[in-house]
């Protein structure tokens, strides 16, 4: 692996917080997202179910295809009947579903016709011409009612609505529980909500007829994978697909999935000979456009009477709606993640993936992540009160410890780094623990409930992609990669063209600051291109924005590439100075002699030599300055039962935080909000504190707001920001971050995971400061949201939220 | 059809739009001012906000046809060479991240220091409300709008 020194030639722009100047189009409304893309297009929408299980009767489209202004129309089981049904990833039942109801619905929102019009509004008229005759079927909505003796069915070629269930064991866990002194244990829900990004998703298909071909503009985070699943359900070559990713506005996870979506687009648009542009409404989104699935986890911790955890049982049972391309992913991502940053020796985890009359599920900011080290924090929270610890004691004699990394977990996982009591050492500081345990009591006195949260959270990076298949047979992809092409261009400037894409992360300018300082020139001779090409750009099965591997294996790719760049530029100069390399040095855009600064010769006209004067080249050398580079994470693992990583590099974080409960009002106040954050080296701190804020507000929106909420018939009562709320900037705390670095000795940089942790941590500290301020009332917190609604009636009466 | 005649950023059209055409996107798929966004159809996102004869409003909310007379500024209007104070103070203090909410934070910014020089972070805060921002947790927009309103402070003395 490079050296970390051997990288840099500067050290003017990396860790700097470099203005995102690249971004600038962004504050002036240029930005380039699909719906600004300027094409000649019509408009498609969908005909949705509004049952939530029903057998689909006769489709009527004819008073819709008669309105003036309609150009196609395509039902369910017209889509259905030439396309290939949608893959499963980690499900081990057979499941048969389709991008669009064929047979059946199974959600209210399941896409059953598809129309397309000469504009917006004449295509909403025509929606509402379709008609649709459905036989309402028994509807299975909460998790308790799906695993019942004689549950309806979902899926009745699955025999059963449990489509995954597993069971992994590590370490002696009978054992563990055996010696146990004491045993915590607790049953915790957690509701259905999304990150929601404010840009919904958007597509553009058009069809060539000339070659049979077609080109997708889309807002898809993981372009690499939707190539093969698009081309694969429209029964085509690859290459006869080529998907564009312009600006995203926001992703988090949730256009992960949208892919199915384009393949209905890809049929319309063949039958239109025009391009066809869909832009999913919020009401849509909501609705249908995928949460993260509402759980029950029963988790158990057994313990030493000095707090020493020993070992850990969980069982998921996990509400994954009616998707089964992501069925079972946040199970094994709990799993993953199941010791959280501490050092125990056994667990036991069973799994399960349900499916249910509920919207899709898909792989929303920290994955299951945020549940886990919810539930785990919660319970440590819990062990250290029922032994007299204070939670904060109990939390240091269980870390990992610095000087055992790296750690391997019992499931095979590796901590490749961290500082876990550091980090927590550094937020009691901040928070002014010891201070705010002695107010509190004088508080209370005064009918003023204070109460301060901790939680410890791992955060991890670089997927693994191997981990959704450990329930069966070989992973069709494994391992986690990205490409990157660096060309120096006729200037001496530097483009950079990445696989991946980016969901507002300012991968430009991390870039740039990169390459900089690689190359001993200016940030802004590096440009990188803004939208993902699958014509041109150098993708992976993996290529996307997704699992905080930017900083690890993009940025690899990128180094790898410049590397090659950068040598071949030395070549060619010590070729035309007639010195040798070892004496070269690189200065502000220009090689010289390390001995004789008069011996130089600029970027520019070394690109003259590549491009143009190639017969004065070294001789035997290729002309040309552009490089290609695909970078892996080393140390994935096959994926097997026994022994596996689901992700390579751990960043973590600590959130303690006062909050204030209203007794009369039940409302949450936000008194103090630290967080101690160490993801390694950083990039750009400007950046990294973005990330690590905006996750957080995520969590807290997880934790006091949102809730996908159904009636009992699976009908979606939250389809607008007016029912399903948001965090709004006024209510927050200001938050104080700080940074433990404990760098990566994986990544070529010693970066690690930014951007999902204060979605994984914020959930637990916030909860346990809640139950801390009501101890008074005895209030237990084992469901999320912590609504008002909730607190009244727990402080009044069921005394568990 | 009606026909409407509107200033945009100074400029002056005249067009035939039906009378349900929301106000939006007739300034997206008419005028192709694409700067102005769409992000949740109900008036909470606030990332349609244009100013309408000096008042911010969100025209996802409006109908093209209300807007008949009105002198209208989008994002696209904010600066007439380089860049307005505050579209700089996002830049430097890292208020952007997918910069989809950024045209309608910059303008409800905006409005806010044109009424109220030198708000204090509560007054920030309740300035945005009706401005959804899902990836920077605002605290860096807070801090820009600060940092604009001192910028703005520097240029008028």
């Amino acid at each position: 692996m490079l050296n970390f020194d051997e990288i840099f030639v500067t050290r003017n722009y990396f860790g700097k917080p470099v203005r995102r100047n690249a971004d600038t189009r962004f504050v002036k409304g240029e930005g380039s997202y699909v719906d600004d893309l300027q094409m000649d297009c019509v408009y498609a929408g969908y005909v949705r179910s509004p049952h939530a299980h029903a057998r689909l009767g006769k489709i009527d489209t004819s008073k819709a295809e008669a309105l003036k202004g309609v150009l196609a129309v395509m039902t369910g089981p017209e889509v259905a009947a030439v396309t290939q049904p949608v893959g499963a990833r980690a499900i081990t039942r057979p499941a048969r579903q389709h991008v669009m109801a064929t047979g059946k619905v199974r959600y209210v929102g399941e896409p059953v016709v598809i129309v397309v019009a000469e504009d917006r509004y004449i295509l909403e008229d025509a929606l509402d011409l379709v008609e649709v005759e459905y036989e309402p079927l028994p509807v299975v909505v909460e998790l308790d009612d799906a695993m019942k003796e004689g549950a309806p069915l979902i899926f009745e070629e699955a025999g059963s609505n449990v489509l995954l269930h597993d069971t992994l064991t590590h370490g002696d866990i009978e054992g563990a529980f055996r010696q146990a002194d004491v045993v915590v244990k607790e049953q915790f829900r957690v509701q259905r909500y999304s990150s929601t990004p404010l840009e919904t998703w958007a597509i553009i298909a058009k069809h060539d007829k000339g070659t049979d071909s077609y080109v997708v503009w889309a807002n898809d985070q993981q372009p690499g994978r939707s190539i093969v699943n698009i081309s694969n359900a429209l029964g085509i070559p690859v290459n006869k697909l080529r998907l564009i990713v312009p600006d995203s506005g926001g992703g988090f996870g949730i256009k992960l999935a949208l892919w199915p979506y384009v393949v209905s687009q890809c049929l319309v648009a063949r039958k239109v000979n025009k391009p066809v542009k869909w832009i999913q409404t919020r009401r849509e989104h909501l609705l249908a456009g995928t949460h993260t699935p509402d759980c029950i986890v029963d988790l158990e911790l057994a313990l030493k009477k000095d707090g020493k955890v020993l070992g850990l049982r969980m069982k998921d049972r996990q509400n994954d709606g009616s998707f089964v391309h992501t069925a079972g992913i946040y199970n094994l991502i709990k799993f993953a993640n199941i010791v959280g940053c501490y050092d125990i020796k056994a667990t036991r985890a069973e799994m399960m993936s349900i499916v249910t009359n509920k919207a899709p599920t898909v792989q929303n900011r920290g994955v299951g992540k945020p549940v886990m080290i919810f539930t785990l924090e919660r319970l440590m929270h819990r062990a250290a009160l029922q032994l007299g610890l204070d939670p904060a004691e109990i939390r240091l004699r269980n870390f990992v410890q610095p000087e055992q990394m790296p750690h391997t977990t019992p499931s095979g996982e590796i901590y490749e780094s961290g500082n876990y009591p550091e980090c927590l050492r550094k937020a009691l500081s901040q928070v002014g623990y010891k201070e705010l345990k002695g107010q509190q009591a004088t508080l209370r006195k005064q009918g003023t409930y204070i109460g301060v949260g901790l939680s410890a959270s791992i955060e991890p990076g670089t997927s693994n992609l191997g981990y959704y298949y450990t329930s069966r047979g070989t992973p069709e992809y494994m391992g986690n990669a990205e490409g990157a092409i660096v060309s120096m261009d006729y200037d001496g400037n530097v483009n950079v063209l990445l696989g991946s894409v980016e969901e507002g992360q300012g991968h430009q300018t991390a870039v740039s600051q990169v390459v900089a300082d690689m190359l001993a020139i200016t940030p802004d001779r590096v440009t990188m291109n803004s939208q993902m090409d699958s014509l041109i750009s150098p993708f992976l099965g993996h290529s996307g924005c997704y699992a905080n591997r930017f900083n690890d294996v993009d940025m690899g790719a990128v180094i790898m590439a410049t590397k090659k760049v950068r040598d071949k530029v030395l070549k060619i100069a010590a070729h035309k100075l007639g010195v040798t390399e070892g004496e070269l040095r690189l200065r502000a855009g220009a090689v010289c002699s390390a001995t004789d600064e008069g011996k130089s010769v600029s970027f520019k006209d070394i690109a003259t030599l590549a491009y143009k004067q190639i017969l004065l080249l070294p001789a035997g050398m290729e002309p040309g300055l552009k490089e290609v580079a695909y970078y892996k994470n080393e140390i994935a693992k096959l994926p097997n039962k026994e022994n596996f990583n689901v992700q390579m590099t751990h960043g973590n974080s600590l959130h303690a935080v006062v909050v204030e409960v209203d007794v009369e009002t039940g409302m949450i106040r936000f008194r103090k909000y630290v967080i101690v954050h160490d993801c390694g080296r950083q990039i750009n701190p400007g950046i990294v504190d973005g990330m690590a804020i905006g996750s957080t507000v995520h969590g807290i929106g997880a934790v006091l707001l949102e809730e996908f909420l159904y009636d009992e018939n699976g009908q979606i009562l939250t389809t607008s920001f007016v029912d399903y709320m948001k965090p709004l900037a006024v209510g927050l705390p200001r938050f104080e971050l700080s940074h433990v670095e404990s760098p990566c000795p994986t990544s070529l940089l010693g970066t690690k995971a930014v951007g999902e942790g204060g979605a994984i941590g914020s959930l637990a500290a916030i909860a346990n400061a809640v139950e801390d301020a009501l101890t008074p009332f005895g209030v237990k917190v084992t469901s999320l949201p912590i609504t008002p609604e909730k607190v009244l009636r727990a402080i009044r009466e069921t005394k568990v939220i | 059809m009606h026909t409407i005649r509107v200033k945009i950023n100074g400029k002056d059209y005249e067009d035939e739009v039906e009378p349900r055409l929301l106000l939006v996107h007739y300034l997206r798929d008419k005028v192709h001012l694409t700067g102005t966004h769409v992000g949740c159809d109900t008036g909470n996102c606030g990332a349609c906000t244009i100013f309408l004869n000096g008042k911010p409003v969100k025209s996802c909310n409006m109908l093209a046809v209300q807007a008949n007379g009105a002198e209208l500024t989008t994002i696209e209007g904010l600066a007439r060479d380089g860049l307005h104070p505050i579209q700089n103070a996002f830049l430097d203090k890292f208020a952007i991240q997918c910069g989809y909410c950024t045209p309608g934070m910059v303008l409800s910014a905006l409005a806010l220091l044109q009424s109220n020089p030198k708000p204090t972070e509560d007054e920030i805060r309740e300035a945005i409300e009706g401005n959804i921002c899902m990836c920077t947790g605002y605290q860096q927009i807070v801090d820009a709008i600060t940092h604009a309103a001192d910028l703005m402070g520097q240029s008028r003395s």
